[in-house]
């Protein structure tokens, strides 16, 4: 797998297609993959792929710094490739002036790729490797969250607080996550301020909801969020719950089709309204 | 520092018998900001607006709230009267302290409080107005109206002798609506054709129209004085510059079996066809699903009479698109469908009265074309199932209409005129006959309308039975009417030859698909809706878009061509200046902090946000953002809600000025 992943990215900045490749590299086995940006053939023995790789490199595409480096490759999973199909209904993204590489994975050893559907990725310019993709249902890709909405609310409730108390603001939950690319995030809004930043169990709650309001119909599920959270608050309940109301409402899965209608802001007819009653 | 003067109408009792406006006026004056408060009876009465206008001078006022009724009826008045006062309009508010207060509530202590802090948050809000400029558009000086009834018709004429170019689109292949199946009209009886057929062809021959028909409206952009209007020309299969409409192809065709729209069924026509003698334009159209030729691929009679090479079998739908200025809406009225198979063995709506069933109910614009001189029976009456005259007709009124069960809550206006003219024609054709009329209550508001139904009873011998009917069979080759008569308070049961059904009127087929293109509100019936029922009743919420005729609801044609003719003045008026104003309370992005999604753009149902690039100064492009075309955009906030980075602010309802309302109650 790993020496394929080279040699297409070793002919890509070769023959000039891409400026920079966006991969895995690593210093030691025992930490974590982090991204590289390779933008000499020579330097392609510096990616890697292994059961870590688990981050999802789709934000890096958009950072101001990565663009200036060229006309970009991007190594990606099946399950990150559908950020880039929202991206670009979102207008932010090229797909004409990005190369995908899509590796083949059979799973993170995270939990979620155990009812993971999208294995194989569907998009990618150059594939590396071959998995099966196996259709999931709905069941079973929101059974996490179902199991934590069959408790009383107010355990539920009790639970928020206590995971939210220990947030401390760091929006590392949106610097990691490829889907809040905003000039100016709305907690950098003033005159008038939209919401409380305060670093409190009140201002805590408003940014976590009106992050997840944010993403509502358009999260990819990459838990990206999850991950790099200092405090290890399970956000990915949050972007879950409002995935499956998107799911179940307007049978719309963000990112699973590029032609697909977007879910915010579209009227249709056929509109089921069951969520407003 | 602001200095905001706040004016409190007692609106005669409206107001001050909930509220009292003494004490709201010395509470308002209290308000942060609040230079001075004054009250008066009726604020919008002249010496109301001379309040207004000296205090703004007196104080040297930054700011207005008026306390009284709601926005949409009175912002504009008192907007004016600052802007007499040299204060920009844009900074007077409306505190609704009677819809929204002294109406609704009942208790003097509570409703005074609300009024307080209604007018505590127009206060809030007006201290963050801004000045603004209202935004001025170029105008289109050309018409398009929508169908070609006698409304249209009329407001057509009405434009183009005015000098304006009109576009008048019909779906049909002619012009002339229901009325030009009609035979008579109430109440002077005269022949309906013999006073529209003029009409019809002043339209076809007028330098100023240009006539559609067989037409559609398929795509409606723009805005006020500058629509972009994309038409839809059905394939007519006919050149109509070479027809001369000499009448040999229809004589010819084979295809003889269509029943005919024109006689709605009761007479049967050719697959080329005009619809009747007098249609305009005088030339045929071939019926793409009857036509032989078109279906199986044989045929082609009529090619081989035709002298003037006029068939064109490859002829296909076109698009044709014009610049327009104004819409009138004039798209008319169909009959409620009387008893309609509901697809699972029942039949929905009267199917007790056997309509479509039994070949002698019929309903009155059926018998509309029986009585015509130019219908399937050349004006004798003569019924359907073996055309005998019959001696015995019962006309059934509200027949869909008022009736919450079945039909439809709403009178549809023209119905008891209708019966009252049909048996009148009918006892004038068959002299020997009887007219009975089932009705709930008669219904003949109008000039003259009145003595005509007298006269239909008293002169022309009707017998009216107040009741309805409950079941209709037939037995023998006659209809029994079961009915009651409730002023003799006992059963009636008729035996009728013929039968005829006034049914109600609902608006035509596709009025909502064509409402939904011209953003134009309609009700729950699919009635267009007016933008004021009293002072305002031609003109739509939907600027540069007005309707006329039964499109607007149950209408007669002396209404239909009187708001005609006030549609066509509206218009004229609107042309009248060479550029239009429009209100300057329009959406604007913040292209510093716009992320480019384009979320707005999606939902924009004005189609207002078009995207704009940001290049530096060598040229590159750095990135895309949106922007708001100010012609296009009507305020309606649905982008504002939508932007998730917040980059988008509405003039006059800013998010400062919201935010500042919601803070102020605190």
């Amino acid at each position: 797998m790993l020496q394929p992943l080279r040699e297409t990215c070793r002919r890509l900045l070769d023959d000039g297609t891409v400026q920079v490749v966006i991969g895995y590299g690593q210093a030691m086995r025992a930490v974590e993959p982090y991204p590289v940006f390779i933008t000499d053939p020579n330097d392609v023995g510096q990616l890697v792929w292994n059961e870590q790789c688990r981050t999802n490199l789709v934000k890096y595409l958009l950072r101001q710094e990565i663009r200036a480096l060229g006309k970009p490759a991007i190594v990606v999973k099946g399950c990150d490739e559908r950020a880039l199909v929202v991206l670009e209904q979102e207008s932010q993204i090229e797909r004409s002036e990005i190369v995908v590489i899509g590796v083949a994975c059979d799973g993170m050893a995270e939990a979620r790729c155990e009812v993971c559907d999208a294995h194989q990725p569907r998009f990618a310019d150059h594939t590396i490797g071959h998995a099966t993709n196996k259709e999931q249902s709905a069941e079973r890709r929101y059974a996490h969250l179902a199991e934590f909405q069959e408790r009383p609310i107010a355990d539920r409730m009790d639970y928020w607080k206590a995971e939210l108390e220990r947030c401390v603001k760091c929006y590392a939950c949106r610097q990691s996550c490829p889907l809040c690319y905003c000039q100016r995030c709305i907690v950098e809004k003033n005159r008038p301020a939209v919401l409380d930043t305060s670093p409190t169990l009140k201002g805590n709650f408003a940014w976590h909801i009106v992050r997840a309001f944010h993403l509502a119909g358009r999260c990819v599920g990459c838990d990206q969020c999850s991950r790099v959270c200092p405090e290890g608050i399970d956000l990915r309940l949050l972007n879950q719950s409002m995935a499956r109301a998107s799911e179940a409402s307007f049978g719309h899965r963000s990112g699973t089709d590029p032609q697909a209608e977007l879910v915010l802001g579209n009227f249709s007819k056929q509109d089921q309204e069951q969520f407003i009653r | 520092m602001a200095r905001i003067g706040v004016f409190t109408c007692w609106c005669g009792e409206n107001i001050a018998r909930n509220v009292d406006v003494q004490s709201v006026a010395e509470q308002a004056a209290q308000l942060p900001g609040v230079r001075c408060s004054q009250t008066h009876k009726y604020m919008c009465s002249d010496p109301g607006q001379k309040l207004i206008r000296d205090t703004i001078a007196a104080e040297r006022l930054d700011g207005v709230v008026i306390a009284s009724c709601s926005p949409h009826m009175h912002l504009k008045t008192f907007r004016k009267a600052a802007e007499h006062a040299d204060l920009n309009p844009y900074l007077v508010e409306m505190a609704n302290v009677r819809e929204q207060c002294s109406w609704v509530h009942s208790q003097r202590s509570r409703a005074t409080a609300k009024a307080v802090d209604l007018i505590r948050v127009a206060v809030a809000k007006v201290r963050h107005n801004r000045a603004l400029e209202p935004i001025q558009v170029p105008v289109t000086r050309k018409v398009l109206v929508v169908g070609g009834g006698v409304a249209g018709i009329q407001a057509a004429l009405d434009i183009a002798d005015s000098g304006v170019p009109v576009v008048l689109v019909e779906r049909e292949p002619s012009i002339g609506g229901k009325m030009a199946g009609l035979s008579e009209t109430f109440p002077t009886l005269d022949c309906s054709q013999c006073i529209l057929t003029p009409r019809m062809v002043e339209v076809a021959q007028h330098p100023n129209i240009t006539l559609h028909t067989c037409s559609e409206v398929e795509q409606v952009e723009g805005y006020v004085g500058n629509f972009r209007v994309t038409i839809r020309k059905q394939a007519r299969y006919i050149d109509v510059d070479k027809c001369t409409g000499c009448g040999q192809c229809w004589n010819a065709c084979p295809s003889k079996k269509t029943p005919s729209e024109f006689d709605y069924g009761l007479g049967k026509r050719t697959a080329i066809y005009t619809p009747f003698p007098q249609a305009v334009p005088a030339r045929p159209v071939i019926d793409r699903d009857a036509c032989l030729r078109l279906t199986k691929g044989r045929c082609g009679i009529c090619v081989k009479k035709c002298q003037a090479d006029a068939i064109r079998f490859d002829d296909q739908d076109e698009l044709v698109s014009e610049d327009i200025g104004a819409i009138i809406v004039a798209t008319g009225y169909q009959l409620y469908e009387i008893g309609k198979p509901d697809g699972q063995g029942r039949v929905t709506g009267y199917g007790e009265y056997g309509y479509g069933r039994y070949p002698d109910v019929i309903s009155s614009l059926q018998f509309e074309r029986l009585v015509s001189a130019s219908g399937p029976t050349g004006g004798e009456i003569r019924r359907p199932s073996d055309g005998a005259v019959p001696k015995t007709v019962v006309f059934i009124s509200c027949v869909g209409s008022r009736d919450n069960a079945k039909g439809l809550s709403y009178c549809s206006k023209i119905c008891c005129m209708v019966n009252a003219k049909h048996t009148m024609l009918y006892k004038h054709k068959v002299h020997d006959g009887q007219a009975h009329v089932f009705y709930m209550d008669i219904r003949a508001g109008g000039k003259n309308y009145d003595e005509f139904v007298r006269r239909a009873i008293e002169q022309d011998g009707a017998h009216y039975h107040r009741g309805r009917v409950s079941k209709i069979t037939q037995e023998d080759g006659r209809l029994i009417v079961r009915g009651v008569d409730t002023l003799a308070g006992e059963p009636l049961t008729i035996a009728a030859d013929l039968v005829v059904l006034a049914a109600a009127m609902r608006p035509a087929t596709g009025v909502e698909d064509l409402a939904q293109k011209v953003n134009v509100g309609y009700d729950e019936f699919g009635f267009l809706c007016e933008s004021h029922p009293k002072l305002r009743p031609v003109e739509t919420n939907a600027a540069g878009v007005f309707v006329c005729g039964a499109c607007h609801g149950p209408k007669d044609i002396p209404e239909s061509v009187t708001q005609a003719s006030a549609a066509a003045a509206k218009v004229l008026l609107m042309f009248s200046r060479d550029r239009l104003y429009r209100e300057p309370e329009i959406a604007h992005v913040q292209e510093s902090a716009c992320a480019g999604c384009f979320a707005c753009r999606r939902s924009c149902p004005y189609h207002a946000i078009d995207p704009a690039e940001i290049r530096d100064r060598q040229g590159q492009l750095v990135r895309r953002v949106a922007r708001v075309n100010p012609g296009l955009c009507m305020g309606c906030g649905t982008c504002v809600a939508l932007c998730v980075s917040k980059s988008v602010d509405l003039e006059g309802f800013s998010e400062e000025q919201v935010y500042a309302m919601v803070e102020s109650l605190r």
